[in-house]
C-alpha cells in the first residue's frame, strides 16, 4: 500500500494542488495531512477546504493550533526578533481572515493519528511546537518515537524533509537502590536486567512542506511511503510559486513573504537549535 | 605626501588604503569628503588605527599644515564625487585608480598616477541610486541584523551592488559589515571598540546602500514594511530588551562596565 504524506501546506493553494496533481500520479492509496494547513500564505480558507474536499486524515499544525487558541509559544518558535515582529503579522492577518466554519474545523483536529505502525504528529507527538530535527539528540528522537508505541513516526514542522533511521534501537532504564540499612549484608545496589534491544528499526520520517518549503527552492516537497517495503521517497514538486507571490501581495500581507517564498526560504520560522526541547 | 585615492563603487579604495596605513610607522591623516552624517570608511579606519587623524572636509589650511609636518594624507573620494577636486589643484599629490581590468574604459587610468587593481564594478553609474541612514543609538538582535543583510544582499529591497554598515550589536560589540556583489561571500568584522553595556551607545554606527531601484524608506513599490528602514526597525532592540541583555552582560563582563 503507497501512503502519501504532506505537511505544512500554510495556506498555499497553488502548492497543495500541485502536489495533489503529482500524487494522483504515483498510485497512492491514501493520503494523510500533519498539519500546519494555514498561516503566512494567502489562501486559508481555500486550503482547508480541499482538504476537508477530499477527506484527508489531518492532524493538528502549530499555526492551526494559534489560530484556535492564540499566539503562546515557547522560545522555539521564532529565531530572532524580526522573524517574531513577522510571524505576528502573519497571524493577525490569517486570525482575521479564516472563517468560523474554517476555525472550528482546525479546532477539532487531532493531534496524533496512527495507522497500524505508523504514527502521524506534526512536530513531535510530545508538542505541535516542537521540532524534530536531523540532528536532535538520538535519545530524545528515539523517546518521542517509542513513546506513539509505532515504528515510524511522521512528521513534518521543520519544514526541511529527512528520513532518520535509529537503528539497534533500545531505551535501557537503570536504576540505582540506595543500601538499606536493615539488611544485614548491604551490598552492591542491584541492577534491573537492561531491556531488552528492540528487534524493529524505529523510523523518523519528516514530510518537508508543501507550501512554504526551507530547502532553498520554492518547490513543494511531500513523502510517498510503500507499507509493504518501507521504502521511502522523498518528493519535490515545482509550481507556479508566482502566483502564490502575487496573492501574498494583493492581499496584504508583508511582501517580503513573496520575495521569500521565491528563495525558498522560511518566511519567519527556522528550526536551528537540535538541542531545544519545547517548553509549550 | 597628499595621496588622492579614487575608483569605482566597491572597487575597494578603504581597503587599500588600510592597507597602506598599516604600513605607516607613524600617525596619518584619512579624509573623507561626502560621508555626510554616515561616516563608515571613517569609522572603519579611526576603529583600526586610532592614532589616525579623520578629516570628513578638505580644510585646505590644516591639511597643509599636516603636510609642511610630513604627515602622510589619504583622501578617499567616493565614487560619486567629481574627480577634478578644485583644492587639489593647488597641492601636489598623487593620484592612485582602484579599477578592474572590466572597468577600465571608464577614464579612471586617465585621471591617476597609479592604476591598482581593483573588484569589478557592475554598477551603472548613471543610475546608481545611493540609500543611507545613520543608525547611531540603536542596538541590534544579532539574528535579526544576519536575516536582513542577507534579504539586502540577496535583492529582497533592490539591486543592491554595494552595502556597506557598521552596527552595534546586543552583546555590546560594533561590526562593520561589507558587501560587494562582484566578490563572493560577505564579510563580517568585529572592530576592537570597548563594548558598550550601559544605556544606548553614544557612538556612530550607520548603513549605506548603493545599487538600483532600492526600496529604501517610504512607501516602496510592495509597501511601507518592505523597504529597507522599515526592516532595519524590526531588528532593533527595545529599551526594555536592551537593559536586559545589559543587565546579563554586567555579569559576565564586569571589567569592561563603560
Amino acid at each position: 500500500m503507497n501512503i502519501a504524506v504532506l505537511s505544512c501546506i500554510h495556506s498555499n493553494l497553488e502548492a497543495l494542488n500541485a502536489v495533489l496533481r503529482d500524487i494522483d500520479q504515483q498510485s497512492v492509496d491514501q493520503i494523510y495531512c500533519l498539519g500546519d494547513l494555514v498561516g503566512y500564505g494567502p489562501h486559508p480558507n481555500e486550503v482547508v477546504a480541499r482538504i476537508r474536499e477530499l477527506d484527508i486524515p489531518t492532524c493538528q499544525g502549530c499555526w492551526d493550533e494559534d489560530i484556535v487558541d492564540g499566539l503562546n509559544a515557547c522560545d522555539c518558535s521564532y529565531p530572532s526578533l524580526l522573524a517574531e515582529t513577522r510571524g505576528h503579522l502573519a497571524h493577525e492577518w490569517t486570525n482575521q481572515a479564516v472563517t468560523s466554519e474554517t476555525r472550528n474545523y482546525l479546532a477539532e483536529l487531532p493531534l496524533t493519528l496512527q495507522q497500524d505502525n505508523l504514527c502521524f504528529v506534526h512536530g513531535s507527538p510530545h508538542s505541535q511546537h516542537e521540532y524534530l530535527l536531523p540532528d536532535t539528540s538520538a535519545f530524545i528522537a528515539l523517546e518521542r518515537v517509542m513513546s506513539t508505541g509505532a515504528d515510524t513516526l511522521f512528521c513534518g514542522h521543520t519544514h526541511v524533509p529527512y528520513v532518520r533511521n535509529l537503528e539497534n534501537s533500545a531505551l535501557t532504564l537503570k536504576v540505582v537502590h540506595p543500601p538499606t540499612p536493615s539488611l544485614p549484608h548491604p551490598s552492591t545496589p542491584s541492577l534491573p536486567h537492561p531491556s531488552t534491544p528492540l528487534p524493529t528499526l524505529k523510523r523518523i520520517i519528516n514530510a518537508g512542506s508543501v507550501g512554504e518549503p526551507r530547502h532553498g527552492r520554492p518547490n513543494a516537497t511531500y513523502v510517498v511511503y510503500n507499507t509493504d517495503t518501507q521504502q521511502v521517497e522523498l518528493r519535490e514538486v515545482e509550481y507556479d510559486y508566482a502566483k502564490t507571490c502575487a496573492a501574498i501581495v494583493e492581499k496584504g500581507l508583508p511582501a517580503i513573504f513573496a520575495w521569500r517564498l521565491a528563495q525558498g526560504l522560511e518566511y519567519a520560522e527556522k528550526a536551528d537549535d537540535p538541542t531545544h526541547v519545547c517548553e509549550r | 605626501m597628499l595621496t588622492v585615492v579614487a575608483g569605482p563603487c566597491g572597487a575597494g579604495k578603504t581597503t587599500w588604503i588600510l592597507q597602506e596605513l598599516a604600513q605607516e610607522p607613524t600617525s596619518a591623516v584619512y579624509v573623507t569628503p561626502g560621508a555626510g552624517s554616515v561616516p563608515i570608511d571613517a569609522t572603519l579606519v579611526a576603529a583600526k588605527f586610532p592614532q589616525v587623524e579623520i578629516f570628513h572636509q578638505q580644510s585646505e589650511t590644516e591639511l597643509l599644515q599636516r603636510l609642511t609636518a610630513g604627515i602622510p594624507i589619504y583622501l578617499e573620494l567616493g565614487f560619486q564625487l567629481e574627480i577634478d577636486v578644485p583644492f587639489l589643484k593647488t597641492i601636489p599629490h598623487r593620484r592612485v585608480a582602484l579599477v578592474a581590468e572590466e572597468n577600465q574604459d571608464a577614464g579612471w587610468q586617465r585621471w591617476a598616477d597609479e592604476v591598482i587593481l581593483g573588484n569589478r564594478s557592475t554598477l551603472n553609474p548613471l543610475l546608481a541610486q545611493l540609500w543611507r541612514a545613520p543608525l547611531s543609538g540603536q542596538v541590534f538582535d544579532p539574528p535579526s541584523l544576519d536575516t536582513f543583510w542577507q534579504e539586502l544582499v540577496q535583492g529582497a529591497y533592490g539591486e543592491v551592488h554595494r552595502a556597506k554598515g557598521i552596527f552595534d550589536l546586543a552583546d555590546g560589540q560594533a561590526f562593520h559589515f561589507d558587501f560587494v556583489n562582484s566578490l563572493l561571500g560577505r564579510a563580517y568584522t568585529e572592530l576592537k571598540l570597548p563594548r558598550w553595556v550601559q544605556g544606548r551607545p553614544n557612538r556612530f554606527s550607520g548603513i549605506e546602500v548603493v545599487g538600483h531601484g532600492l526600496h529604501g524608506d517610504g512607501d516602496g513599490p510592495l509597501g511601507r514594511s518592505s523597504t529597507i528602514a522599515a526592516t532595519l526597525k524590526d531588528c532593533y532592540l527595545s529599551d526594555s530588551l536592551l537593559a536586559a541583555h545589559q543587565a546579563a552582560l554586567k555579569d559576565t563582563l564586569p571589567q569592561e562596565v563603560t
